[in-house]
């Protein structure tokens, strides 16, 4: 289970902290809403590992996720954009989730695996700048699946996507979770994503995350 | 163990014995000015006559130009490995003797056919021309025959000269107009102003320019028009005569006093000052030669139209003013 | 971990260390070679001081510069404009002929453009057979110098510029395209954002190559009134052996010049986009594809038609001769040998220093890493080559043994300011837009630079080496106070043909080095475009 406890935090200038506490599950998927500019984002970086608390704590079970450089936290992201390197191919992309020491064909052979679990088995070698949007984030999501950490987090990932892209991808995500027993944190202020995902639903307001 | 013993013994041996062979012929190291050395200059052939003889191995180090080779054996003073320096001028002289790097040759040199009498005891000529403007004849069928003329011409005369501060002939033009006015030069160079087309760095970049027809007239020696007539048939060229007389530049080569091969350099001045080495000169320094040829002066040599007056002006007076007249040539020309 | 690290980096100490050593080491460099000149100024008497008017050469070299900056801006926005829209068979070629320009030896050019411009050019001639009357403009003084150097720097903007344009995402096209923007809001809104950012650096890069130009300056400038530091310098070490004062306007210069990189680097912001997109097949129609074509003819005719005239006065009944010569193919082997270590050389810097400034966020390191890279723009190059003599002389190294190393380093430093120019902005727009995702995924340095950058930047470093390659094939530098007659080049050779009453034989070489040049330019950015595919 990943904790949040009293997450405080405050860009320069700002009066009134953020201030976080949150309980997300594994398996399923757990949702924040909020206005645009609410600090739905600062929460993700918080988790991430690239913005720093002032107090509170942070913890997957039982490890401290503080003291960890955000390459180390047990947490994949998947941006809004910029989420794949475009002059790559996508199995290219999808292959940095992977460690590098990998035997190149048992790399490829997970790669194609993972692209085929998000259904895109055609695409490995069409470089990522051609790519729609919804193919990107499916792509991204087969790089987070070979990562397999435990923790993922969602940045209004669907925002770019058409209503059936949307839908399709919106499944891929609910079922990989259960399957892979994922703690899946999703910050949109769509509401018919988070009707359609979540099970757990937080709404930021005034700087604090009210469960709903 | 042993074979490896015997192997750095040998590699020892090898290695002692290849500069100890270099070692049996000496090395006689020559500061030249690089168009003196390269494969169409004078240097091959005087290498290759001199080693005839000399049981030794001239090597020409060089650097771009007269001035640059002096500059070079000012940095170097008593430490450098050269044993002469070959390509100084009249203009430069007084300066170099001034370093005391320079040691007497020693040699008798009443053989020689100069412009004027020869009594230096530092320095050996070994080539020397006039400066004068080249022109084509013909474009140009009746050139200016003096600087007055020159002036009086329209503005879109051209000609190209050198900047005195980086090139030989750019400072021996400095000189001919102040040996020829003397006070009345700074007239001369602001009536020379508006037909100068560019004042180039070098020789070779103004004698381009001439030659792509950019300018009517370029600052040359008086030998210049034999290059064509020799190396490409091509009479066209002549060099104007100016009444007021012409500078001229003789090139000259000097022992530097720390070396220690001083009987072998003096050896090689005597050689360059030989008939054999003599003969070399005029077609690939395209210089005159210091000795009277005679017969064996190309055609194209004899031909040439040698100046009625020749002007000098004395080393020391040079030493003292030469800095002073081309910062006031410059501003003229400003 | 340190609280005031930047999380949204990756941390990289290796390379900043890397970055931080080729910088010190360029400082170090350029201090030893200071230093060594003072050292033996203090062992020579004082001569007669050069009388120099510093304010009125700074003056006037800051006149030109300036003018030369803003026009070479001016055509190279014109030029990758025009050539970012039109596609025709050949394009390649034009924009690896523009990209020569800046390599190509100073005097070639000058050279080049007098026979099309020069009183005896084709220019005039043309004019004389249409109206019967010589052209009437003269191309020396100021004008011709700013010619000289609009297409060897106007050439050089373009190049850089087209990349940045060509780098614009297709989707952002595409979004232009559905909104039927008109050209010029097309250029407006989607390319001028494009570029702007380039543009204090490049200008910063023009300014110093005009203020320190000399062979140009020299040949076309029409007399000492048009004259720059660099002269001044050359003339107080050449003519009036003047150590102390050339020490003193080469740092004057060297002054002038760090103050304008540092302003230009505070100036440029990080790259908005990376390398080059795909898909962009959106061409302009009527006036602005009519007005494409004319900047491109009208460029191809200013900047091509001088190359193609080195070409024609080469390729003449002398290339024969001289390409029978043993020497020329000597010196070609020499060159090509120089070009080849010093291209690596500076490929090698230019990535180790493109690497520590995207390593860090804090402008004054960003500063510091960079700013050396441009030494050899500020430091006059007789300053260097004296220099470097006495250092190696003080080291106890025969020079002309130590020759061909120094070459290959003063020729590597040469190049860095293009190539850190080129290869940064790649690097910087990695790390800028992809670097919490990097940290992210936890990819490692060596990583992060095979499988991520290098795929992004192999052709720019394409372009790095044929730059490098092609700088050394030309440059007669630092190589005149060191040489010996085993040890030729190209360019050495060409020079010493012209004093050798050789013009032909100067002109063939002259010609050969141009094509040479252009080969690297075509042939080496498609090389290493291949080896673009790294695993992952």
């Amino acid at each position: 289970m990943l904790v949040l406890d009293r997450v405080t935090f405050a860009y320069p200038g700002q009066s009134v902290p953020y201030d976080f506490s949150l309980q997300a599950e594994p398996g399923e998927v757990t949702a924040v809403t909020g206005a645009s500019g609410s600090g739905k984002s600062t929460l993700l970086d918080l988790i991430a590992g690239f913005l720093l608390p002032s107090a509170g704590s942070i913890r997957l079970g039982d490890t401290d996720l503080l003291p960890l450089p955000p390459e180390a936290r047990p947490v994949s992201v998947l941006f809004q954009s910029e989420t794949l390197f475009d002059h790559l191919s996508a199995a290219h992309n999808v292959a940095l989730g992977l460690p590098s020491r990998l035997p190149r064909r048992k790399a490829a052979e997970q790669v194609r695996q993972a692209l085929a679990e998000v259904g895109l088995p055609e695409l490995g070698e069409q470089p990522a700048a051609t790519l729609s949007g919804g193919q990107k984030q499916r792509v991204a999501l087969a790089r987070t699946l070979l990562r397999a950490r435990p923790v993922l987090l969602l940045d209004e990932p669907f925002s770019a996507l058409d209503d059936e892209t949307r839908g399709t991808t919106r499944n891929l995500v609910k079922s990989l979770t259960e399957q892979q027993n994922w703690v899946t944190l999703l910050v949109s202020h769509h509401s018919e994503d988070v009707a359609a995902m979540a099970r757990r639903r937080y709404h930021n307001t005034e700087n604090r995350l009210l469960l709903s | 163990m042993v074979n490896l013993s015997r192997l750095a013994l040998a590699v020892g041996l090898v290695a002692a014995a290849l500069p100890a062979a270099a070692e049996e012929v000496p090395m006689l190291r020559v500061f030249t000015y690089d168009s003196f050395a390269t494969e169409w200059g004078p240097g091959p052939a005087l290498k290759a006559g001199f080693e005839e003889d000399c049981d030794c191995i001239v090597e020409f180090t060089t650097a771009d130009d007269a001035i640059s080779t002096l500059r070079r054996v000012q940095l170097e003073g008593e430490t450098t490995e050269a044993d002469l320096v070959v390509g100084l001028d009249t203009a430069i002289a007084g300066e170099a003797r001034a370093t005391g790097l320079f040691a007497p040759h020693g040699l008798e040199l009443d053989h020689l056919d100069l412009p004027y009498p020869w009594t230096d005891p530092l320095f050996v000529p070994f080539d020397y021309g006039y400066f004068a403007y080249v022109y084509n004849t013909e474009e140009l069928p009746d050139p200016p025959a003096s600087f007055e003329e020159l002036i009086a011409l329209p503005d879109d005369f051209k000609i190209v000269i050198q900047d005195p501060r980086s090139s030989t002939p750019g400072l021996g033009h400095v000189l001919w107009i102040e040996a020829a006015y003397g006070d009345r030069s700074s007239e001369i160079w602001e009536g020379l102003a508006p037909h100068v087309l560019t004042v180039t760095r070098g020789w070779s970049e103004a004698y381009n320019l001439f030659l792509s027809g950019e300018a009517d007239m370029v600052l040359s020696y008086t030998t210049s028009p034999a290059y064509h007539a020799i190396a490409e048939d091509d009479d066209r060229y002549a060099a104007a005569s100016f009444e007021e007389g012409h500078v001229a530049q003789i090139e000259v080569a000097g022992i530097l006093a720390s070396s220690d091969k001083q009987a072998l350099a003096r050896d090689f001045l005597a050689y360059l000052t030989s008939v054999e080495a003599q003969k070399i000169i005029p077609t690939t320094n395209w210089m005159y030669p210091v000795i009277d040829l005679e017969d064996e002066l190309p055609a194209a040599f004899a031909e040439l139209p040698k100046p009625e007056t020749v002007l000098s002006i004395d080393e020391e007076a040079i030493t003292a003013n030469s800095r002073d007249w081309a910062a006031a040539a410059l501003a003229a020309l400003r | 971990m340190p609280p005031s690290a930047n999380l949204n980096l990756p941390s990289r100490p290796l390379r900043l260390l890397g970055g931080a050593g080729i910088a010190i080491g360029i400082a170090a460099v350029v201090a030893l070679v200071f230093w060594s000149i003072i050292v033996a100024a203090a062992d020579e008497p004082v001569s007669a001081r050069s009388p120099v008017d510093i304010p009125h050469l700074l003056r006037m070299t800051s006149i030109q510069a300036g003018l030369t900056t803003i026009l070479s801006i001016a055509v190279g926005i014109a030029l990758a404009w025009a050539l970012n829209r039109l596609r025709f068979p050949g394009r390649s070629l034009v924009v690896g002929l523009f990209a020569a320009a800046i390599v190509t030896p100073g005097l070639v050019v000058a050279f080049g453009l007098l026979s099309v411009w020069g009183r005896a050019g084709w220019a005039s001639q043309l004019a004389i057979l249409l109206t019967g009357e010589p052209l009437g403009v003269s191309i020396f003084g100021l004008g011709g110098i700013l010619a000289a150097h609009v297409i060897l720097d106007g050439a050089l903007a373009a190049r850089i510029l087209l990349a940045r344009l060509d780098a614009i995402p297709a989707a952002r096209l595409k979004t232009g395209q559905s909104l039927e923007l008109s050209p010029w809001q097309r250029f407006r809104i989607i390319d001028w954002p494009a570029i702007s950012g380039t543009i204090p650096g490049l200008a910063a890069l023009i300014f110093l190559l005009a203020f320190t130009s000399f062979p140009i300056v020299l040949l076309l400038g029409g007399g000492p009134a048009n004259q720059t530091l660099e002269v001044a310098i050359y003339a107080a070490v050449r003519l009036d052996f003047d150590l102390y004062g050339a020490v003193l306007l080469a740092l004057v210069q060297v002054t002038v010049c760090a103050a304008i990189v540092l302003a230009a680097s505070a100036l440029t912001p990080v790259p908005p986009s990376l390398g080059p997109s795909q898909g962009q097949k959106w061409g302009d129609r009527g006036a602005a594809h009519l007005l494409q074509w004319s900047v491109l003819l009208l460029a191809l005719a200013a900047f091509a038609l001088p190359l193609l005239s080195v070409l024609i006065n080469g390729f003449g009944e002398a290339l024969w001769s001289v390409v029978a010569r043993q020497s020329f193919w000597q010196a070609t082997g020499t060159s090509l040998l120089l070009a080849t270590l010093s291209a690596a050389l500076a490929l090698v810097l230019a990535l180790g220093v493109a690497q520590a400034r995207a390593a860090t966020a804090r402008p004054l390191l960003r500063t510091g890493i960079g700013a050396p890279s441009y030494a050899y723009l500020a430091v006059p190059s007789v300053v260097l080559a004296l220099g470097f003599f006495l250092l190696v002389r003080s080291f106890g190294i025969n020079p002309a043994h130590a020759a061909p190393f120094v070459v290959v380093l003063a020729n590597a430093l040469l190049a860095l300011p293009f190539a850190v120019a080129t290869l940064a902005p790649p690097f910087d727009a990695i790390s800028h837009s992809r670097g919490r995702l990097i940290r992210s995924l936890g990819i490692s340095g060596r990583r992060q630079f095979l499988s991520v950058e290098w795929p992004l930047v192999a052709p720019e470093a394409g372009v790095v080496v044929a730059l490098s390659f092609c700088f050394s094939l030309g440059d007669l530098g630092v190589i005149s106070l060191f040489g010996t007659q085993d040890f030729t080049t190209l360019p050495l050779l060409m020079v010493r043909s012209l004093g050798s009453y050789r013009t032909n034989d100067a002109a063939a070489i002259a010609a050969l080095m141009l094509v040479l040049t252009l080969l690297a330019f075509v042939l080496l950015p498609r090389l290493f475009s291949r080896f673009a595919d790294a695993r992952p």
